[in-house]
């Protein structure tokens, strides 16, 4: 338990006071009526920090810009494709081929960021083009509607996926994967000495990234209630600052999925405060940087200190 | 069961240089000795599958000639600087002692956390580990209990071969005894171990025969009674003693 706060404590400490004055600001919307509306609006930036973790655990530069693109192609194809065009409209087909386009995309980054060995921020860069381009040329203007079960998923039902995404990582938090990433991020030459095998590793950490992505794709989905070509890039840049806000350290090695999450409800939070006050989306954007900042310089500060503390 | 052997034929270690050939049996613990740099090292390597070895070394006709092949065998490596390749410096010493071997903990499909910690208190027992708590991080630790977790994280993946690469260095008189009493433990179980010291004093004292290189190449092989201080380094020097 004191290790979960050292770790994310700064995060948590965010959480709290931004929450407790949304709460003031704002009781109407954040009435316990309305949680599970809430978190479906705070679902698709979850999920994209969610995706973003866990290639940034496995250390060595590892990052996927690409989360965004995947979200919007993943939008495209379930809605455009699959259920418009093909008329499936069953959760059971939907998400799975959500979670398969996640996969495969994921597993394509992974190849060139493993095997090949191109920088992980170059493969995905190329990625995050590739993608972008293609949902456009599947669907060049937003289109609707989602399904209903769907929609349902940011409203009553929004806890459902985060919920299973909690349950199957703390599951995989006991499998020997989880101890291999975290060495693997921690020091890879290491773990290959250790006989981790590394490059497996990292490759799995690039499809789970994907399938993450193509969850968060869902999410978005079901929040916009559509299919829109070009919101899903613009959840890159911020889930990697949730990321980094959540105490999981960009070198690799430190972290979880709960401080991604954590620091993804921080935003949502500031943002949503932000919103009460009436102000302007561009000060909205300073202010993402500023606590942006602030919290990878705290977060440095406190692992110096801890280091020296065991030295 | 066969006695352990581990053959090496016509290995060179850089090219040029004249080409080793020797055998090491389970039970047994060889030294290797030289000046830093002259082979020694790339030697030690080499057995692990860490170093090209033209296939020039085998374990029970199994050639190991990659990592991965010393790692189906069970020839076990311990680098030497703990530091940039042993340790985890962000993980705890439990997980860094059950890295290589998280498997092991699994009851049904998940690992237990309680079957974990069982398996690291032997260790911690056999190997007399000083730690707080199992949870602390491992840059926590002296040198020498860092080595012994090192050590105990090896030694849990049940080695037939162990390649110790300077496993003394840095660490405390009292943890060394300890340390030999376990190695000549392990020999007598049957295990061949291979220990590079840059002490020549510690190598007299453990094994039972001493290679000492120079040049890249196998000097001289020297075992009982002529194994002394004078004669290692004589051959260490490329002189007649």
């Amino acid at each position: 338990m004191t290790r979960i706060f050292g770790r994310y404590g700064f995060a948590i400490a965010i959480l709290v006071v931004l929450l407790i004055a949304n709460l003031v600001m704002n009781p109407a919307r954040f009435a316990p009526g309305n949680w599970g509306t809430l978190l479906g609006l705070a679902a698709p930036l979850i999920g994209a920090a969610l995706a973003s973790t866990p290639v940034i655990l496995a250390g060595r530069g590892g990052i996927d810009i690409s989360v965004g693109p995947v979200m919007g192609l993943v939008s495209a194809v379930v809605i455009k494709v699959l259920y418009l065009d093909a008329g499936l409209a069953s959760p059971f087909i939907l998400w799975p081929a959500a979670l398969l386009v996640g996969a495969a995309i994921g597993a394509f980054n992974g190849f060139m960021a493993t095997v090949v060995r191109v920088q992980p921020i170059v493969a995905t860069l190329g990625t995050y083009l590739i993608l972008g381009g293609l949902t456009l040329t599947i669907l060049p203007a937003p289109i609707g509607p989602a399904p209903d079960w769907l929609k349902a998923m940011a409203g009553a039902w929004s806890f459902l996926p985060l919920g299973i995404i909690a349950a199957l990582w703390w599951a995989l938090c006991r499998t020997p994967f989880h101890g291999q990433l975290m060495a693997v991020g921690s020091d890879d030459r290491a773990a290959y000495t250790a006989g981790v095998p590394v490059t497996l590793t990292r490759f799995l950490a690039y499809v789970l990234t994907g399938v993450l992505a193509g969850a968060a794709g869902m999410m978005l989905t079901a929040l916009i209630g559509s299919a829109d070509p070009k919101v899903g890039a613009n959840y890159t840049l911020i889930a990697i600052a949730a990321v980094a806000l959540g105490g999981v350290s960009l070198a690799g090695g430190r972290g979880g999925l709960l401080g991604a999450a954590i620091g993804a409800v921080d935003i949502f939070l500031l943002q949503s405060l932000l919103t009460a006050f009436n102000v302007s989306t561009y000060v909205l954007q300073v202010a993402y940087g500023t606590i942006l900042v602030a919290a990878v310089v705290l977060i440095a500060l406190q692992d110096r200190s801890a280091k020296r503390s065991h030295a | 069961m066969p006695d352990l052997s581990m053959r090496i034929r016509d290995l060179t270690l850089r090219p040029g240089a004249a080409a080793v050939s020797t055998q090491i049996s389970g039970g047994e613990i060889v030294g290797l000795a030289g000046l830093d740099g002259h082979g020694q090292d790339v030697f030690l390597r080499s057995l692990a599958g860490l170093e090209r070895n033209q296939a020039a070394v085998d374990l029970q006709g199994n050639s190991i000639a990659s990592f991965r092949d010393a790692e189906k065998n069970a020839v076990v490596y311990v680098p030497r600087d703990r530091r940039s390749t042993g340790i985890f410096p962000g993980l705890s010493i439990l997980d860094n002692f059950a890295i290589a071997t998280p498997g092991r903990d699994r009851r049904g499909l998940l690992i237990s956390a309680k079957a974990r910690r069982a398996r690291y208190e032997d260790w911690k027992e056999r190997l007399q580990i000083k730690a707080p708590s199992p949870d602390a991080p491992i840059t926590a630790l002296s040198g020498g209990n860092q080595q012994k977790v090192l050590l105990a994280r090896a030694l849990a993946r049940d080695p037939k071969v162990l390649l110790l690469n300077d496993p003394t260095r840095g660490v405390d008189v009292a943890t060394r005894l300890v340390l030999y009493d376990l190695f000549r433990d392990l020999a007598a179980q049957g295990m061949a171990l291979v220990i590079l010291s840059s002490e020549i004093e510690e190598i007299l004292v453990l094994c039972n025969r001493v290679l000492v290189f120079r040049d890249h190449a196998l000097a001289a092989e020297i075992s009982g009674a002529a194994m002394r201080t004078d004669t290692v380094i004589a051959a260490m020097f490329g002189r007649q003693a």
